[in-house]
């Protein structure tokens, strides 16, 4: 069977990158919201992980875009590139999320639009999580209590939206019989060509339409 | 039990910092290197080895000159932000009203400190790697150095030798406070006021004082930060309740796909 | 204290001047607070605004030094209201048991005729005649050698009359002119005391070295004691004048001979001329010929004699003057105190010094001339916790330690946690104390140090059959082994029977002592503090009384607590107590009774002196004194009663350093018979015109030794430093927390400036002194280290007892 490169080695690696960052942030910064998971908080060790975790969830994207400012540019523009199919498929995603094909799906380009939905989702909880992390750690003391209060309420607020949604992506692109090759395309990077046209005819028809150009 | 306090009576307090040094020589706190800086004050602010320390103002001028001393250290709130922000559980609430900490659970993250609305607790942090642990008056209910519990008043009360603190029950000292106000407006200090008695819904360190708590450099109407309540009585439970939500419709929306998808109906 | 601390809650006015006991009486101060507590008016009286200060009713700032005419001002209000309101005042008190109804000598004059001067004055001896043959201090007596009296007061020669007189100067204007204080609030503090002064109400006076250490401070505290008097307020519960004690125990070591002329109990000391024993108690046995006099000192052949049998025991032998002349004496007319000795050092007439818990490297005045003089001695012993200031004299900053060949040892003592014994503190109470904790190494209990010493020095007296004054040293009573138990040594201070049934027991009171060898008593004022274990049996160590934890307070309930420790001397707690009861024998303060004649006995306190009410015979009541009654005029007397060395009533003099060019009152700048030793180090107005003083702060203890070694108390006040008013900081430039440099003739140090509203300038009736004032703590040894204040100071003292005037000089402040 045909297949299609859908990511390059080096966006694969800072995916999974993102991700060990991302759970260590999470479980790091989960007994904030869970007291009893307190424990976790290892004599505050936890916190040093978070940091060491929310250093490299910031410099990777960081250094990826200083090497891949086109593509970054590009991945950027695709998140909030919104059209009329997105509208459709939006209206017609409850019936077809749940197994059924009575109602056709416009066709998507590279990401459909729930993927440019989480995508819009990291990058502004991702710049919220920066900005009042950021706050906390280095700016403690120097701005006023009710800034670094406002940071803490804001930092709990992406994590919540960011891990609801996490959970969405996690779930889609592992279990869910929609997505079958979701989780071994961010790994081997390819999926096959039928894949690529059942859930990404745009991009599809234009990868294709060049291949033959 | 009967909920306890400490009073203090500004009135009758001489800045003799006995309760400051007893608070040290309890607690096992050290005696930092300081510098006059042309105060009667020193150490110049809390910290995790100066948990109490007495503040010095001079006031008006000439014939009307007064020297006001304030006592400053943990007001053991009855809606204590710091017990609302603390993730871990480490600050609680003392059976008696203070409130207490399990240092052993602390994880440093100073949320106590920022959410304070007297601005109390104080961490040792490093500034670079975050690791630390935040310090505080605890009543002297400090596990291992607990005088409550052994039939003891704290150690600033314990020392105090002009009766400028007391410790008792609470309603008891509310009571004798309430009088001793009014004894003062009667000697022409009209703006005498018992502190703590509403304050964050009743503090377990009362104030007489014989003006106004900002006269004394006391915080006036504290509050429960707007942010702590926001995070900790709506945020939360709302997050709580939106990755539920969000949970279980993946789970019943895989369980249906699957389902549905298996049965030949979808694609593979 | 006349009175003791508890007393206090019994005021209806406490009026602090010349301390703070809020700052260095801390625990003590609690009374303080009761006592407003409970209605109380509080008045500080001060140059700066201080802690005691914050919590008092009425503040008036005075210039250091001028008590005599702030308090002067006050008397002077009080008598011209006596006058016009007699009825507000205990005249009964006034004239019977006051001097005030004394004729005194028509030949004598004061300092309103003599422009500041009293007759007699000397100026080439700097002194006055103060003999009983030839002074004009003296009262007129009747044919029976009793001073005449007119209890009407009206005589021109009346004691009344020429207090009148000579306060009159000390107008509410000229108070200001002296002392800076405003005048309407020198009226209020006036008119508020002068409250005090009606029968059944209670003024005390509280005072500590801001009285005493001045040129003039024997005679402020006279002041003090005239204005209590005229207000009835001595011997009266809530009365009383209390010095309050810099230290714990004092009072403790001044009743044990501290004081270079005196030996324990306050008998004089001997002196050069003493030739025999007889002599001696001449010399210092007051005579009283009025049959209504008590006059206790009478008894001071028993109480020497009883002294000299406890030091020398069976070697003092009626044939030897019981030992009389292996007693050390003084030479008649040398200065044996503080600035004296060590002006002596620096001369190298004393060649060794033992410094027991003491520094003087920080203490003494003139401080550079200290530290220089411990250079002269060949040897210098330190007892103390710490290494100090003066153990290591020889290598401060700035010395050269190859040029000093003093020979230095340390010797460490313990805390006084580590040992047992006894402390009297400020109202006479001796309170027994435990060890509570071992001392760390080598450290050791003073009396134990002593105890290896004397044992050391009488083995070498005993190898030497040529030693001087060999019998003095081998026969002393001396006997307490490898370790001295201080529960012996304060048996042998109550006194013991030395014959009869009774050989070997305690003696209960003084009035056992006998002159004729058979009692024993280290200390006369203490007989009665450790008994028979049968006459105190329930005490925690039975017999010893200042063991005693009772807190019955029976019969009036006025704080006496007469079974918590004890109270010298025998037990009463509010001494020259016969005064609080009218002529019958009821009290003027029924209230607040201290005693209560009832049932044809006394009741309450231990009454001074037993016997009846006047009223039915009785003695007068100040049984002290020959005459029987409180002096008002301190005139010349007899032996032992030879007035103060400046004059029978206080007069205003400024201190030797004023930044004053004259002074106001008179034509006598200084006081006339101050013993001055290095004139050439005045410093002038015209180069320092800035008034200061010393002071100590809560945080820190005396030379600091004891503080200065301490976290958390270095953590707290860290750092030597000056206070000035924000006017004169203005003025030169100086900001808070600058440091600065503060100097004049004797020296200069550096200090933090903490400018402050609570020093004022003075404005002294149209004229501006600035005062500033600092801490004395300080020195280079220790966990903190600064200048020392004392370098400042200057070697001139009081006239009567040569304490340094560490209270009043000059200098100069600037940015350093």
């Amino acid at each position: 069977m045909q297949e299609i490169e859908r990511y390059r080695k080096r966006a694969i690696a800072q995916h999974w990158w993102i991700v060990v960052c991302s759970i260590l942030l999470a479980i790091t910064g989960m007994f904030l919201f869970l007291s009893w998971f307190g424990p976790a908080a290892w004599w505050g060790y936890s916190r040093l992980v978070h940091r060491i975790a929310a250093v490299g969830f910031v410099a990777i994207p960081v250094l990826y875009a200083l090497m891949n400012p086109k593509g970054t540019w590009a991945w950027i523009k695709e998140a909030f590139s919104w059209g009329k199919d997105d509208l459709g498929w939006l209206q017609s995603a409850p019936t077809y999320y749940f197994g059924s094909d009575a109602v056709p799906m416009p066709p998507q380009d590279r990401s459909n639009t729930g993927q440019k939905l989480w995508m819009l989702v990291v990058i502004i909880t991702g710049i919220i999580f920066v900005i009042s992390g950021a706050l906390m750690w280095f700016f403690k003391g120097i701005v006023g209590p009710g800034v670094f209060q406002w940071a803490v309420f804001a930092h709990d607020v992406a994590f919540i939206t960011a891990g609801a949604m996490l959970l969405v992506h996690v779930i889609l692109g592992s279990v869910h019989p929609r997505f079958s090759e979701a989780l071994r395309s961010m790994i081997t990077g390819k999926v096959t060509a039928h894949y690529a046209q059942s859930h990404h005819g745009k991009w599809y028809d234009r990868i294709k339409g060049g291949k033959k150009a | 039990m009967a909920e306890k306090a400490i009073m203090y009576d500004a009135t009758k307090c001489t800045a003799c910092r006995g309760c400051q040094v007893a608070c040290k020589q309890w607690n096992e706190l050290e005696g930092e290197t300081t510098t006059n800086w042309g105060s009667y004050e020193n150490p110049k602010d809390l910290s995790t080895q100066t948990w109490l320390k007495m503040e010095f103002r001079e006031v008006g001028n000439n014939g009307d000159l007064r020297w006001l001393f304030t006592r400053r250290s943990c007001m053991h709130c009855t809606d204590a932000a710091c017990v609302k922000v603390c993730p871990t559980g480490a600050l609680f609430y003392h059976p008696l009203g203070f409130v207490s900490y399990d240092k052993g659970k602390c994880s440093g993250c100073g949320y106590c400190k920022e959410f304070c609305p007297y601005n109390v607790p104080r961490l040792n942090t490093n500034r670079g790697s975050g690791l630390g642990r935040m310090d505080k008056c605890t009543a002297c209910t400090s596990f291992g150095l607990d005088r409550i519990d052994n039939g003891y008043t704290p150690a600033c009360v314990k020392t105090c030798p002009t009766g400028a603190l007391i410790y008792g029950d609470r309603s008891d000292l509310l009571a004798k406070g309430q009088a001793r106000v009014q004894q003062i407006i009667a000697q022409g200090y009209k703006n005498a006021y018992l502190y703590g008695d509403k304050e964050v819904g009743g503090t377990h360190v009362l104030y007489v004082l014989e003006d106004s708590p900002s006269v004394y450099g006391v915080v006036e109407n504290p509050k429960v930060p707007g942010a702590a309540i926001a995070w900790q009585d709506v945020i939360k439970p709302l997050g709580y309740v939106a990755v539920g939500l969000v949970g279980i419709g993946l789970l019943l929306n895989v369980m249906v796909a699957r389902a549905r998808m298996i049965n030949g109906k979808g694609e593979k | 204290m006349t009175n003791h601390w508890n007393d206090i809650q019994n005021s209806d006015y406490i009026l602090v001047i010349a301390g703070n006991p809020a700052e260095n009486h801390p625990a003590a101060y609690g009374h303080i607070t009761a006592a407003v507590d409970k209605g109380a008016k509080l008045i500080v009286v001060d140059p700066r605004f201080t802690r005691s200060a914050a919590k008092a009713h009425i503040y008036c700032p005075i210039r250091s030094g001028t008590d005599v005419a702030f308090i002067g001002g006050i008397v002077k209000y009080i008598i011209s209201d006596i006058e016009a309101n007699p009825g507000n005042y205990n005249m009964t008190y006034i004239t019977e048991y006051t001097n005030a109804s004394y004729l005194v000598n028509p030949n004598y004059k004061g300092a309103p005729d003599l422009d500041g001067l009293f007759s007699g004055y000397n100026a080439e001896k700097r002194s006055y005649d103060r003999s009983a043959a030839t002074s004009s201090w003296t009262y007129q007596l009747d044919e029976n050698g009793v001073p005449k009296r007119d209890k009407t007061l009206q005589d021109p020669n009346c004691v009344f009359q020429i207090l009148k007189e000579h306060y009159a100067r000390y107008t509410p204007e000229m108070v200001n002119t002296v002392s800076g204080a405003p005048k309407e609030k020198f009226l209020e503090v006036a008119k508020t005391f002068a409250e005090s002064g009606a029968a059944g109400k209670s003024g005390t006076l509280m005072y500590a070295m801001g009285a005493t250490q001045h040129t003039n401070g024997s005679q402020i505290i006279r002041t003090y004691a005239i204005m209590q008097l005229l207000l009835a307020n001595i011997g009266v519960a809530g009365g009383g004048i209390q010095a309050m004690r810099g230290e714990s125990n004092v009072q403790g070591s001044t009743d044990m001979a501290l004081l270079s002329h005196l030996l324990p109990g306050y008998l004089l000391v001997p002196q050069h001329n003493d030739e025999t024993l007889q002599k001696y108690i001449d010399r210092a046995t007051p005579k009283s010929s009025d049959p209504l006099s008590l006059n206790w000192w009478k008894n001071t052949d028993k109480y020497m004699v009883s002294l000299l049998k406890a030091w020398w025991g069976d070697a003092a032998t009626k044939d030897n003057d019981f030992g009389f002349h292996y007693s050390p004496k003084v030479h008649a007319g040398t200065n044996y105190t503080h600035i004296a000795l060590f002006e002596a050092m620096e001369k190298g007439d004393i060649k060794g010094l033992m410094c027991w818990g003491q520094n003087p490297a920080v203490g003494s005045p003139n401080a550079n001339q200290t530290r220089n003089a411990l250079a002269n001695l060949d040897w210098l012993v330190c007892v103390d916790l710490w290494e100090t200031e003066t153990s290591i004299f020889w290598k401060r900053p700035g010395a050269d330690p190859t040029g000093i060949n003093t020979e230095v040892f340390l010797l460490p003592a313990v805390g006084s946690f580590e040992k047992e014994g006894s402390v009297t503190n400020s109202g006479r109470w001796m309170q027994w104390r435990y060890k509570c904790a071992d001392s760390p190494g080598d450290a050791k209990a003073d009396l134990d140090i002593m105890n290896e010493l004397m044992a050391k020095i009488r083995d070498l007296y005993l190898k030497d059959g040529a030693a001087p004054n060999r019998d003095a040293i081998v026969n002393l009573t001396w006997y307490y082994g490898t370790h001295a138990d201080p529960r012996q040594v304060a048996k042998e201070v109550n006194g013991y029977y030395l014959t009869g049934d009774k050989q070997g027991k305690q003696v209960i009171s003084f009035a056992s002592l006998m002159n004729d060898g058979s009692t024993a008593s280290g200390n006369w004022l203490y007989c009665g503090s450790y008994v028979e274990p049968a006459d105190e049996p329930t005490a925690p160590i039975p017999g010893n009384r200042a063991s005693r934890r009772n807190l019955d307070d029976s019969p009036y309930n006025i704080q006496l607590y007469s079974k918590w420790a004890w109270c010298w001397p025998v037990n009463r707690r509010i001494i020259y107590n016969r005064a609080s009861v009218d002529l019958n024998g009821e009290p003027f303060d029924k209230e607040h009774p201290v005693i209560w004649w009832k049932n044809a006995a006394w009741t309450g306190d231990v009454p001074d002196g037993g016997g009846k009410p006047m009223a039915e015979g009785g003695h007068l009541p100040f049984i002290m004194r020959s005459t029987g009654l409180a002096q008002l005029f301190g005139g010349v007397v007899g032996p032992r009663e030879t007035s103060l060395a400046d004059g029978p009533l206080p007069e205003h003099y400024e201190p030797w350093e004023s930044p004053l060019a004259a002074n106001p009152m008179s034509g006598t700048m200084n006081d006339p018979v101050i013993k001055i030793w290095r004139p050439l180090e005045q410093s002038l107005p015209d180069k320092y015109p800035i008034a200061a003083t010393t002071y100590r702060v809560v945080e820190h203890w005396q030379a600091g030794q004891m503080t200065r070694n301490l976290p958390w108390l270095v953590e707290a006040m860290p750092n030597m430093f000056v206070e000035l008013s924000e006017e004169l900081a203005a003025e030169k430039g100086i900001a808070n927390a600058d440091e600065v440099i503060i100097e004049n003739k004797r020296g200069s140090i550096k200090a933090v400036a903490l400018v402050t509203k609570r020093f004022k300038p003075f404005q002294m009736n149209g004229k501006t002194v600035h005062q500033i004032g600092m801490t004395w703590h300080w020195g280079y040894a220790g966990l903190s280290t600064g200048d020392s204040a004392n370098i400042l100071t200057p070697s001139v003292g009081d006239p009567n007892t040569t304490i340094p005037e560490y209270k009043a000089f000059l200098c100069n402040i600037r940015k350093a």
